[in-house]
């Protein structure tokens, strides 16, 4: 009864939740062209675009896609080969057990969970996604680079798992030992005519299945283990192996043995057997909201990606497919533990500079979070520090296109107010600082400030200065201007000569400063040996420290 | 000849038949080209964050320690960063020291020993002109390049050992063994643009045009690039100019890899010049009749 309603209600909420799902790959929007396009559009567009692809010979390559990307997951091969082996521990262990207890029993007339190759077959498969499932834990807890990107919900489905398959093992141990199990099952399937035969089936089943009767109820000897053994081939063992074939709960059934009669006294059979097929039922009933609705978001992917090349799909389907991607994504980690620029994370504390994290920022703010704040700001320097070097999405093993996803991000950041870091921090500085536009107020600011210069040798180098100017003359900034002086408030020499009286903030606010191509040419030129051009990449340094730091430069 | 590939980010993604040219030009040569996972080289990061680019950098060099390799690279950006990231390493033993504390947490050292080559020096220095002479099996006749050598690999050249710095030759030499004629032109040692293009796209723009119409009032008919950065820049110009009786452009931006590959003997498709924009064939109308 509370089985049947479980059943029912989470396969409802399951149902529910992946139409709010299809929902909202219809109406979210990641980058502002995706906006143009109705749910019909996406719609039509997308089941016209698979039509295409299945008429000009895609279906072999999706098929492949689907057995070797899917089924195999190859793609997880470029991440590590120990990731790979545990995914596929824990799909074929899920996909095994799944069979067993749901597909099984309707498609196989003969199927009877007690008989091997069945029995033997539920522990295997148990053992498979419990070992990938710790497999899995470990990695997450001991490699560095996938620790910083666990977050509790990758660990809490780690752990539903394990409780799904303990519970099971759990359940099938108690019930090994349980003598109202016994008792039930005579109910059901026994032919126990005369009055001993119950204690001489116990003993068969005391000595070879398990069964742990408390004292006195089968006798300790083996005088009745003829009729026994007699009764058991009639009853049970055309429906019954022998439970040792249960290879995982046999061993946790011997450690039960002790204490069974106070185990059967707490029910504890029955309330493995709610915990196992609720935990079971809740895992289906929150699909559709967590990494797990990757099962069927995944192979659609992998299929679609080679079914045609993001750059060649129509507009209107490529605005379902970036909306799709969103709930495809596994937070595996793969691509933060391989990108390019994660070094920064350590200087620049941004997580949202790793794809996985930003993919999650990204999720939130196309969701209508606008009211993000500092967020966004956040999510830009992420956004910016990444370098487009297609490594994550040539790694992704679920086949996620991040690059695409980042360049519409971009485009979303940058309708928003939230262009490039640097033009930002460059706006921010000349609008903060570069005073020297009107009348130089002639104070020697912060005294610190030569010291903030030390990140390398160039501190004392603008001291030499002599201004002969023959940087500002190899400046090609500086020739690109009909009026330097007026369009870049400073020109090179002057910047050297503005630093020498400790003027940073003059410095830090000429629009020279911001506009180097840093070429070299000043520094290469420099009679003096003064580090020009390394002195203005330090001001960039220097202001951008102070924007963080909430200071105004 | 040994050396791990540092691709650098802009490569895959951007510009993929640089990618091509230089594994297929450098294979065929008898280099041997080992792929590590590289980081970034910290280049885009110096702008803003110094630390960042010299972790990131320090981490790429030492990854390559690991393994005792020296680096290759073919792009000046990565490659001058990486000088820039050793100099300043090797001038302050306390950064030094940090960066390696940081690095330690996954077993990397830098100590310094690795060199840093970009692909010409490796062509030029370490096959060397007569062997790359022997290469050439169809030289071109009449094809004018105009050379952009690539601020940040030959500035500062205290830092950067690119080539000699009061007479640069190296890419003149590579260009002359294919049977090109380097021109003399205002552009040669000047910036494509492309460092400041988040910040000032106009200017960034208005460099690589000049670049290009420098080059073609010194009637080139190809400019010469060895760079990822330099490359996106000039196909990003080309990309906005129109179709050619328009623009008033040369035939377009060649990455040196390719122009070798296509006088040795290799085809276009081979040296990916169809991907190029505009379309590199052209440059097959060169190579000498025989």
């Amino acid at each position: 009864m509370l089985f049947d309603l479980a059943l029912y209600t989470s396969l409802a909420l399951l149902a529910l939740g992946l139409a709010y799902k299809l929902g909202r790959w219809l109406t979210t929007s990641i980058g502002p062209e995706s906006r143009n396009y109705t749910p019909a559009q996406r719609l039509s567009a997308s089941l016209k675009g698979l039509a295409r692809a299945l008429r000009g010979r895609s279906l072999g390559p999706m098929m492949a896609a689907l057995v070797l990307d899917g089924l195999f997951q190859r793609r997880s091969l470029g991440h590590s080969r120990w990731a790979w082996a545990a995914h596929m521990l824990i799909f074929w262990g899920m996909m095994g057990l799944i069979f067993l207890h749901a597909l099984g029993p309707v498609l196989i007339p003969s199927f009877t969970a007690t008989l091997n190759p069945w029995l033997f077959l539920r522990n295997l498969f148990g053992v498979m996604l419990l070992a990938g499932a710790v497999m899995a834990m470990w990695r997450r807890l001991r490699l560095p680079g996938l620790r910083r990107t666990t977050h509790w919900a990758d660990r809490a489905a780690l752990g539903l798992l394990a409780l799904l398959v303990l519970s099971g093992f759990a359940l099938e141990g108690a019930k090994i030992v349980s003598v109202h199990s016994f008792d039930s099952m005579i109910a059901e399937y026994g032919d126990l005519p005369e009055d001993n035969d119950r204690a001489a089936l116990g003993q068969v089943w005391r000595d070879h299945y398990g069964v742990a009767f408390p004292e006195g109820q089968v006798p300790a000897g083996l005088e009745l283990m003829e009729r026994g053994l007699e009764l058991h081939n009639d009853s049970c063992v055309d429906c019954h192996d022998n439970p040792q074939w249960a290879f995982a709960s046999w061993p946790l059934s011997r450690l039960m043995a002790p204490m069974a009669g106070w185990l059967e006294a707490a029910h504890t059979a029955l309330w493995l057997y709610y915990l196992h097929f609720l935990a079971a039922f809740a895992a289906l009933a929150i699909l559709p909201f967590s990494k797990f609705l990757h099962i069927f978001t995944g192979p659609l992917l992998l299929m679609i990606r080679v079914a045609v090349p993001r750059e060649e799909m129509d507009p209107a389907a490529r605005a379902l497919v970036r909306a799709l991607e969103l709930d495809v994504c596994t937070h595996c980690g793969a691509c933060s533990v391989h990108c390019s620029v994660a070094e920064a994370v350590k200087h620049v504390p941004n997580l949202s500079v790793l794809p996985s994290e930003k993919l999650i920022a990204l999720g939130r703010l196309v969701r209508g979070k606008t009211d993000y704040g500092e967020m966004l700001d956040v999510m830009r320097q992420g956004a910016y520090m990444c370098t487009s070097c297609l490594r994550c999405t040539r790694l992704c093993p679920v086949g996620i296109n991040l690059q695409d996803l980042w360049f519409a991000m971009k485009d979303d950041l940058e309708e928003a107010g939230y262009g490039p870091t640097t033009r930002t921090v460059a706006k921010k500085a000349l609008e903060t600082a570069g005073p020297s536009r009107s009348v130089a107020p002639f104070k020697v600011s912060n005294g610190e400030f030569q010291k903030d210069l030390g990140l390398s040798v160039q501190a004392d180098t603008f001291r030499n200065c002599y201004r002969c100017a023959t940087c500002s003359n190899s400046c090609p900034v500086v020739f690109s201007y009909e009026d330097p002086k007026k369009e870049l408030d400073l020109l090179p020499h002057q910047i050297m000569h503005t630093l020498g009286l400790g003027l940073a903030d003059e410095a830090m606010g000429a629009r020279m400063t911001w506009y180097c191509l840093t070429c070299y040419r000043c520094q290469e030129a420099c009679p003096q040996g003064v580090k020009v051009a390394d002195v203005l990449y330090e001001l960039r340094n220097l202001a951008a420290a102070r924007q963080e730091q909430g200071e105004s430069c | 000849m040994k050396y791990a590939l540092f691709l650098g980010c802009k490569i895959p993604y951007y510009v993929p038949h640089y990618e091509i040219a230089t594994r297929r030009v450098l294979g065929d040569l008898g280099v041997e080209l080992v792929d590590l996972e590289f980081p970034c080289c910290g280049y885009p990061m110096r702008h803003l964050y110094f630390r960042s680019y010299m972790l990131s950098a320090a981490r790429g060099l030492a990854l390559a320690e690991s393994r005792e390799l020296n680096i290759t690279t073919p792009c000046k950006c990565c490659f001058g960063a990486l000088k820039r990231a050793q100099k300043f390493l090797a001038d302050n033993p306390e950064l030094l020291r940090e960066i390696n504390a940081e690095l330690a947490a996954e077993g990397l050292n830098y100590s310094g020993k690795v060199q840093v080559r970009h692909i010409l020096q490796v062509m030029h220095d370490d096959v060397g002109m007569a062997e790359l002479q022997s290469r050439v099996k169809r030289p071109y006749e009449l094809l004018r390049a105009a050379i952009l050598y690539g601020c940040h690999a030959v500035r500062p050249s205290e830092v950067t050992h690119f080539d000699d710095p009061s007479n640069l030759h190296l890419i003149d030499d590579l260009v002359k063994v294919t049977g090109a004629t380097p021109v003399t032109w205002a552009g040669r040692l000047s910036c494509c643009g492309a460092p400041v293009r988040e910040r000032n796209e106009d200017l960034a723009l208005a460099t690589i045009r000049r670049r290009l119409s420098e080059a073609r009032d010194a009637k080139a008919d190809i400019l010469v690039i060895a760079c990822a950065y330099s490359q996106m820049q000039a196909e990003w110009a080309y990309s906005l100019a129109g179709p050619p009786p328009q623009r008033e452009l040369i035939e377009g931006p060649v990455l040196y890899p390719q122009l070798l590959g296509l006088c040795m003997g290799l085809t276009a498709k081979d040296v990916a010049l169809d991907r190029n924009t505009p379309n590199g064939e052209y440059l097959i109308s060169f190579l000498r009749r025989d």
